[in-house]
């Protein structure tokens, strides 16, 4: 290296009356490598925690100086207490189990229907013509609004709830799904093709495959979807699960649990999502799903 | 185009044939899972002014790692590449792809305007140089067109057009003509070699193709195997301007010969390895 560092071909370029010389040199990334890694996987931790650590921080200072109302925005402190005491006589669990066994039936139900539906829609031409509009037509009724019929049809149990979940997994997969199996490259079907591959084979070599990453794209925009179609209903009827508790809580002026019950909420729709973001990642290596961050 | 103004700003205080870009000691390494490939160097090259200096080299040597070095996409690992401005105001450097790299979803002549746009030239301006270019490289009845709609060579004439169009003082080419079959690669090689002998800048054009290379270059270096260095350097004897017909003579199958003397061994010594 150090024969380098005189370099005389550097006068050579100065010869030449340039404005100015732009020079390429290696960057803290390419002088070494496995620092800037670890200094860049240290960095994304710091921000992954501090992120939501910072947001409660503030929470709490704010309610400290009084400013706000206890009785409308407790503090973090006494949402962890009322958590706590929530864990202990089993209120909690009770929620998150009803809420979760509705959800996830509700999910998988939706999701496997969608799924299907999307793939034979996107495959056969007059099924797709005469269908996708009908589908994006309900689609656009809002779930909620259809509620009263179906407590009339299925009376007041669980199987409401479950069917307006499935329902709103439903178009979430059956619409994008269609899109996908469309959006499937002429250069990818044609070597099965030129194989003689039948239908099925193309579908489950080909078409199955390149649309995965599509797939749980919608699969974790409809966790989210299942998430607020579930909560919605629970505030409106019946007397258990989260959004019950939550609904509840609120009546009864008990802000602190109601906030238990929110970030309850919010904390199984993210890990949910990255649940099913993994599950993505695992089955389809060669798609980036997640934020595999470069080296 | 009667009128042209580039080659007299090239010659507007310029030293003739002074250094454009010297690349010293520069060397690549890539951390892939853990294992660190090393692809490119230590590699010594320099290029002068106005040159066009082809770089032939076995697949996977850092040939285009090269490229992107140059064009400031990537940094080296060690080493440097220093590079002559001869007008600040101007861009330094235009790449041509080798899969076009042209975008879907903007017509033939917003995919010209684009670099110029992102230059800060004004709506009229853009217009009147994209479709100077355009005309120049036959796509001006296409300038509507999408992409999509077009053929391989045409696609990468609107690529060319592009990095023309930007008037760089140094154009980059990554195996532009490497997907086209060998009939428009000869009609657009021809067209290049038009377009070079008309508005004369630094080129540094990257190829598998000895013949082109040949054809094209004022001086073809030949890169080793990976990591790649470079092992020769020679200068094309045949006068300017071109055309294709230099191909028939007895020198060139022997130059041609001669080339693919030193970059055999170096093709053998890849067989069987990984590309990166």
């Amino acid at each position: 290296m150090s024969e380098l560092m005189d370099r005389p071909a550097r006068r050579d370029l100065a010869d030449g009356g340039w404005a100015n010389v732009v020079e390429r040199t290696p960057g803290p990334a390419d002088l070494d490598p496995a620092r800037h890694a670890a200094r860049r996987r240290r960095r994304d931790t710091v921000l992954r925690v501090g992120a939501p650590l910072l947001l409660l921080l503030v929470w709490q200072l704010v309610s400290m100086t009084g400013a706000l109302s206890p009785n409308l925005w407790p503090s973090p402190a006494k949402v962890f207490g009322a958590f706590l005491e929530m864990l202990r006589i089993g209120l909690l669990q009770e929620a998150t189990l009803a809420s979760m066994n509705r959800l996830l039936v509700g999910y998988a139900v939706g999701a496997v229907a969608g799924y299907v539906v999307g793939l034979a829609l996107g495959e056969i031409r007059p099924l797709r013509i005469a269908l996708v509009p009908i589908v994006s037509a309900l689609y656009t009724v809002p779930k909620l609004a259809i509620l009263p019929l179906l407590l009339l049809i299925f009376g007041l149990g669980d199987a409401p709830k479950v069917i307006l979940i499935a329902m709103g997994v439903f178009f979430i997969l059956a619409i994008s799904t269609v899109a996908n199996v469309i959006g499937v490259a002429e250069t990818d079907r044609e070597p099965a093709a030129s194989f003689h591959s039948s239908w099925l084979q193309t579908q489950v070599h080909v078409v199955i495959p390149a649309i995965v990453p599509g797939t749980f794209t919608a699969l974790r925009i409809a966790c989210g979807n299942a998430l607020l179609i579930l909560v919605g209903m629970e505030f409106i009827q019946g007397e258990s699960g989260l959004g019950y508790l939550i609904w509840n809580s609120w009546q009864l002026y008990r802000a602190d649990r109601m906030y238990v019950g929110i970030v309850v909420v919010a904390v199984l729709g993210a890990l949910f999502q990255s649940l099913v973001g993994w599950i993505g990642q695992r089955l389809a290596p060669w798609a980036q799903l997640t934020d595999r961050t470069p080296v | 185009m009667s009128q042209n103004p580039l080659p007299v700003a090239e010659r507007a205080g310029a030293v003739a044939g002074s250094v454009k870009i010297a690349i010293e000691g520069v060397e690549k390494r890539f951390d892939a899972r853990r294992r660190i490939v090393h692809a490119l160097g230590p590699l010594d090259l320099e290029i002068r002014s106005g040159e066009f200096v082809c770089l032939v080299g076995p697949s996977g040597c850092g040939k285009s790692t090269l490229l992107r070095l140059l064009a400031g996409l990537a940094r080296p690992s060690a080493g440097d590449v220093r590079i002559g401005v001869r007008d600040p105001r101007r861009p330094l450097t235009a790449m041509v792809f080798q899969d076009y790299s042209i975008y879907p979803w903007k017509t033939v002549r917003q995919n010209v305007e684009f670099p110029l746009l992102v230059n800060g030239l004004s709506k009229g301006e853009r217009r009147a140089r994209a479709d100077q270019w355009l005309d120049r490289t036959g796509l001006a009845q296409f300038a509507d067109s999408h992409p999509a709609q077009l053929s391989g060579g045409m696609k990468q004439r609107v690529s060319i057009a592009r990095a023309f169009a930007m008037e760089p003082e140094i154009l980059l080419m990554d195996e532009p003509f490497a997907a086209l079959d060998a009939q428009m690669r000869f009609i657009l090689q021809d067209e290049l070699l038009q377009l070079w002998q008309e508005h004369r800048r630094t080129v540094l054009f990257i190829t598998h193709n000895l013949d082109e290379a040949l054809l094209l270059g004022d001086r073809v270096a030949v890169m080793s195997a990976r990591p790649g260095r470079i092992i020769a350097d020679l200068e094309v004897p045949f006068d300017r301007p071109r055309t294709g017909e230099i191909r028939g003579s007895a020198e060139f199958a022997e130059l041609e010969q001669q080339l693919w003397q030193l970059l055999r061994a170096e093709v053998e010594a890849t067989r069987g390895g990984v590309d990166v």
